[in-house]
């Protein structure tokens, strides 16, 4: 084959972002010259801040993907996580620290469970997550039937907070995606991720710690819902037992327009975070179009619909 | 690998090896009829004409949208949207009826509904290529964004009488819709087990390739199988709105899972190629037990939550040891 | 400095592998000989750790080896080529060689740059121009084969395994493997080279190892034997006895298939071929050539740019597998599992599947009548199995084979398609499956055959097409047929 440009060349490789970033701009133009508010400083950074919640749980959810897998227990573990975090703080400022670490610490536990579950059972991860969901969201009902306990004032700045004008937040899941593109691209942990997903086989053939990755995935799956808990609860003042129920299907959309192949191996976090953008930023426009939250739904589903029709994934047999 | 060695592999078998054969065979037939004399042990009233009757007036919608996910599952894909498409039918049902249309009009534009549903979904799959679980994730989704706008949030109508009778009925204690779901489960045991239309399903589902190659068109019968699985999911969205008596936007909200629950429980494997109604029908009714049960036996509701989740991830574990 | 003592292995309703002792000098080059499914991969998945033995002993270089798993093989320093690569497409080339064993710097972090520099270093020792930025799945397959061989580089290999490494690369290509693999023996390493090539064992291996069955047959220096001697150990029988006599060539009669200037994307280029009736026609060639791809391009299984079939006058620009069937054409495939068989289903709907109108009556399937079907043809073929209700899946490769001939038979009325008929199937099935070959044949029936094996391309075919880089090479016929013919118009280099 001819040696062609690296422009060209990660084009083709990286035809989701390129694609992201293209629909990013095309969007921003658009709703520039529709509406002068849209352009005011303080709507983009609201679109920034909305994405969050979205962005965090995709996070750990296109981790799972590349490996091949899905995490179907996110909206549950959401929603029991941040009733937890609500109910047991319950207004004392002293145990925010020491509730919001154990709640870390049970979504790692959650995660790691699936994974282990994943690996003993050699069920499928769509079964085995949808299981645990099912089970966690039973656990959130025994725990409360509506909306439980109350947070101090001052657990708000999480959510609404800013530094240098930024929203703490939208900063953090950034520097977060951040740090998990350098862990898939600098550390061996990260690279397994990719190999697993792209060959099963060929990674237990290659003596490849697969069980490690699998378990290591859903564990940051995990975490990543523990933080979406704890920032909705500092967004909504309350966590409510069907706090995450949208979040399950909505985490898969950004990774896949993204462009992480839904059959693992291929794609990336960053891809992920500009997806998350890309609906927050879509859902901002038809807002200020006035369309009703109802079409915002359609609009949704077809971005899917467009979204994995463009990147076909070509290794499905003929 | 000589025919010898192979076949004395075979002689080898032995009764304890036959007893395990019947047991993974019928082994959740086995499990149905525990679950239910252990009930009743438990609780007499679960054995009840009343409560049996009840069981069944619930079943029978799970048990119509199991037959549609089992087509789709045999064919190696997944019906994501079938809630969805049972919400949309109800809505739109009662709807029609409030400007007074007559019911073979509002029959014919709910299963309208659903078969357009299935063969968007049976399009995307084939021609596009797209994961059957992102494809129907997207119609689902797209089908709750109009069913929001057609309904602006809040239904409207009532549920025709006649679709209160058939959901909510019986006759000498046999439920209208249980007759229906009979109906349904015969003719489509037929379809799947005796016609040739049935062996294309599995044949495809075992492996496209090999369909395609046998002059098989596996497209055709891919979207065909999508297609009953929406216009089932349609006609059991009628059933539930009869049987609840009132519409709103989330009829059969959690169908889509506990309708795959089911397959699996029953033995038809998400690999595709393998699996029978029947057994769809026995995982439907074990979901209906267990959660009829945990009420009678005065347990929290939600711990029906939680057993299906249990029930689900023991269940495929059984298959997966079993496939091995 | 690898020593098996009594290793067996076996899986459900086969016996893989029955007490093999064998041991593996440093330093030399092994061949490891046998048919298809005499346990020769089983035998390597063992030494490299993917399969646990039932029974038996390992000792690699001194010690004894205990529950080997792929990685603690690795680590001792066994690497494995398997014929199917274990490559990841989507990652690069300098990823692929140290994956694994990645190049970390400071913290313990991959370190791409040295990645990179390393993968070029050995590249150029194996003496390749391969950028180690592409992605695998750009490359070539020979290419992959040299990515596959500079993995085993990356750390002291004391063991390498080859199996089949000649089956997908040319001439050329296999030379440059070969001075490679003499340069790793000179220093030490031990080599088990598994081919059904036999000419090239003789050309580089020290010592050979014969597998029949699942059971060690010899193990002798390779000047101890000759090409004849050691096929019919492998065989068990004198190639006589195995193909059945051929036909006299006033037998045949007219072209009932014409296909004519076959294009297929990147694989086949304008070749065109004629069969005959009651004519066995071999299509030879390497791994590669485009033979399959034609024969599905002819079937329509495969979208063809251009070309026309003419079947019995009949003349199809555009073929599909519907058609092909209706007018008479059978395709038994190479992959049995990933093409032909519906592995979920049972032996009697599988052998109906190509021709369900037979047993419709309404749209029902008559299942008494297919279970006839099923019987008649079992007692045909002698397909060794329980009944028409048996799943095909708990069936030995050769009576699935025999499932799938059966299935055709029934339904091609002028041509059959063979792609490798006898791949992973044992010896008597093998002669079996000749003999039913030659039946259909001596019906008036044309036969296709598609091989790698040359003493199975000789023995069967009346007639032999070549088929190289996509075109059509060259045609032998009768007494032309021999395999330095087949092997030159196989591998001729342009400059020829």
């Amino acid at each position: 084959m001819e040696q062609t440009s690296a422009l060209g060349s990660f084009v083709r490789r990286n035809r989701g972002l390129v694609v992201v970033v293209l629909l990013l701009i095309a969007l921003l133009i658009f709703g520039s010259f529709y509406s002068d508010r849209f352009r005011t400083t303080s709507n983009i950074l609201n679109v920034f801040e909305q994405s969050t919640g979205l962005a965090l749980v995709s996070l750990g959810q296109t981790l799972t993907i590349l490996t091949g897998g899905i995490d179907m227990s996110v909206g549950s573990m959401i929603s029991l996580l941040s009733l937890l975090t609500s109910g047991l703080i319950d207004g004392k400022a002293n145990l925010v620290v020491p509730v919001a670490a154990g709640i870390l610490v049970l979504g790692a536990l959650i995660g790691a469970i699936n994974g282990l579950g994943i690996v003993w059972l050699k069920v499928h991860p769509l079964i085995v997550t949808l299981g645990m969901g099912a089970l966690l969201q039973g656990i959130a009902l025994l725990y409360s039937l509506g909306p439980a306990g109350k947070v101090p004032p001052n657990f708000k700045f999480l959510a609404y907070g800013k530094v240098l004008g930024l929203p703490i937040a939208a900063v953090f899941a950034i520097l977060l995606f951040i740090a998990v593109a350098l862990f898939l691209r600098y550390v061996r942990l990260g690279r397994y991720i990719y190999a697993v997903g792209d060959d099963h086989t060929g990674a237990r053939l290659m003596g490849l710690p697969r069980s490690r990755v699998i378990i290591f995935v859903y564990t940051m799956s995990g975490i990543c819902c523990a933080l979406t808990s704890i920032y909705l609860v500092s967004r909504f003042g309350v966590g409510q037992p069907y706090t995450g129920i949208n979040y399950t299907l909505a985490s898969i959309t950004p990774v896949v327009v993204g462009g992480t192949l839904l059959a693992g191996g291929r794609g990336g976090v960053i891809g992920t975070l500009l997806g998350a953008y890309l609906i927050s930023l879509i859902n901002n426009v038809l807002n200020f179009m006035d369309v009703s939250t109802h079409y915002q739904l359609i609009a949704q589903g077809l971005i899917v619909i467009a979204a994995v029709s463009i990147y076909v994934d070509k290794r499905k047999r003929i | 690998m000589s025919d010898a060695v192979h076949l004395q592999g075979t002689e080898d078998e032995s009764n304890s090896s036959k007893l395990k054969t019947i047991a993974s065979r019928f082994g959740i037939h086995i499990f149905l009829v525990a679950l239910i004399v252990m009930s009743g042990i438990i609780s007499p009233a679960f054995l009840s004409a009343n409560n049996i009757s009840n069981m069944l007036l619930q079943a029978a919608p799970l048990g119509i949208v199991v037959i549609g996910q089992a087509f789709v599952i045999i064919l190696r894909g997944l019906d994501l949207s079938v809630a969805s498409v049972m919400a949309t039918a109800a809505v739109i049902a009662t709807g029609l009826s409030g400007v007074n249309a007559d019911v073979p009009a509002i029959v014919g534009v709910s299963l309208a509904i659903g078969a357009a549903t299935g063969l968007v979904n049976g399009l995307l799959v084939t021609k596009r290529d797209v994961s059957p679980f992102l494809a129907t994730l997207a119609t689902m989704i797209v089908l709750q964004g109009f069913r929001f706008a057609y309904t602006q949030g809040a239904p409207s109508g009532n549920v025709p009488p006649l679709f209160r009778v058939i959901g909510s009925e019986t006759l000498y204690g046999i439920p209208y819709n249980l007759m229906l779901l009979a109906v349904i489960a015969v003719i489509f045991t037929v379809v799947l087990s005796r016609s040739r239309f049935g062996r294309e399903v599995y044949i495809t589902g075992g492996n496209p390739v090999t369909a395609r190659l046998l002059g098989i068109n596996a497209d055709r019968v891919t979207i065909i199988g999508y297609v009953i699985s929406g216009v089932l999911a349609s006609i059991a969205g009628l059933v539930l709105s009869g049987y609840v008596g009132i519409v709103d936007n989330w009829v059969g909200r959690g169908f889509e899972l506990d309708s795959i629950v089911a397959a699996v429980m029953g033995g038809i494997a998400l690999t595709g190629g393998r699996g029978t109604i029947i057994g769809g029908l026995v995982g439907a009714a074990i979901l209906i037990v267990v959660f009829n049960a945990v009420l009678l036996f005065g347990m929290p509701v939600q711990l029906q939550i939680i057993i299906k989740g249990l029930v689900i991830v023991m269940a495929a574990a059984f298959y997966v040891r079993r496939s091995n | 400095m690898l020593k098996l003592s009594n290793i067996t292995k076996s899986f459900p309703g086969v016996r893989a592998l029955s007490g093999i002792n064998l041991e593996i000098r440093a330093g030399e080059i092994h061949a490891l000989v046998g048919e298809n499914g005499a346990g020769k991969s089983t035998m390597i998945k063992i030494i490299a750790g993917a399969y646990q033995p039932d029974g038996g002993e390992i000792e690699f270089d001194g010690h004894r080896l205990q529950a080997v798993t792929p990685a603690s093989a690795k680590r001792a320093g066994i690497h494995v080529i398997y014929q199917e690569f274990v490559l990841f497409p989507h990652l690069s080339v300098a990823e692929n060689i140290f994956l694994g064993y990645e190049r970390t710097g400071r913290f313990g972090l991959v370190d791409h740059k040295q990645t990179r520099r390393d993968a070029v270093e050995l590249l150029a020792r194996l003496g390749v121009d391969i950028d180690p930025d592409r992605m695998v799945s750009e490359l070539t397959v020979a290419d992959q084969q040299m990515v596959e061989i500079s993995k085993a580089l990356v750390h002291k290999v004391k063991l390498l395994i080859l199996d089949e490494p000649t089956a997908v690369i040319s001439g050329r290509e296999a030379d440059l493997l070969f001075a490679r693999l003499k340069a790793l023996k000179a220093e030490g390493v031990a080599i088990i080279y598994v081919s059904h090539r036999l000419e090239e064992i003789f050309q580089i291996a020290d010592r050979v190892t014969v597998f029949k069955d699942g059971e060690h047959v010899t193990t002798t220096e390779i000047k101890n034997v000759n090409r004849e001697k050691l096929i019919s150990l492998m065989v068990g029988r004198d190639l006589k006895d195995i193909f059945p006599p051929k036909r006299p060539a006033a037998s045949f009669g007219k072209v009932v298939l014409k296909a004519e200037h076959i294009t297929v994307e990147g694989r086949v280029k304008s070749a065109s071929l004629e069969l005959r009736a009651g004519e066995i026609t071999g299509l030879a060639g390497m791994v590669g050539a485009g033979r399959t791809e034609m024969a599905m391009g002819l079937f329509g299984g495969l979208p063809v740019q251009s070309g026309t079939v003419t079947v019995d006058g009949e003349t199809f620009t555009k073929m599909t597998p519907a058609l092909a069937i209706e007018k008479g054409i059978g395709f038994v495939t190479e992959d049995r599992k990933g093409q032909g068989l519906a592995m979920q289903l049972d032996v009697a709907s599988n052998i109906t599947a190509a021709n369900l109108s037979a047993v419709t009556k309404g749209g029902l399937i008559d299942h008494s009548q297919e279970t006839a079907i099923a019987k008649q043809e079992i007692g045909k073929y002698r397909i060794a199995c329980r009944g028409p209700a048996t799943s095909v899946a708990t069936m030995s490769g050769g009576n699935q084979q025999k499932v799938i001939v059966a299935r055709w038979a029934r339904t091609c009325r002028k041509v059959l398609i063979l792609d490798e008929p006898t791949r992973g199937v044992d010896v008597g099935a093998k002669t079996e499956i000749y003999k039913i070959m030659n039946e259909l044949a001596a019906q008036g029936i044309a036969i296709l055959m598609i091989s790698s094996e040359l003493p199975e391309v000789i023995g069967m075919s009346d007639r032999v097409i070549v088929m190289r880089e996509g075109v059509v090479s060259g045609e032998l016929n009768g007494a032309e047929i021999n395999e330095q013919a087949i092997m030159s118009l196989a591998t001729q280099h342009t400059a020829a």
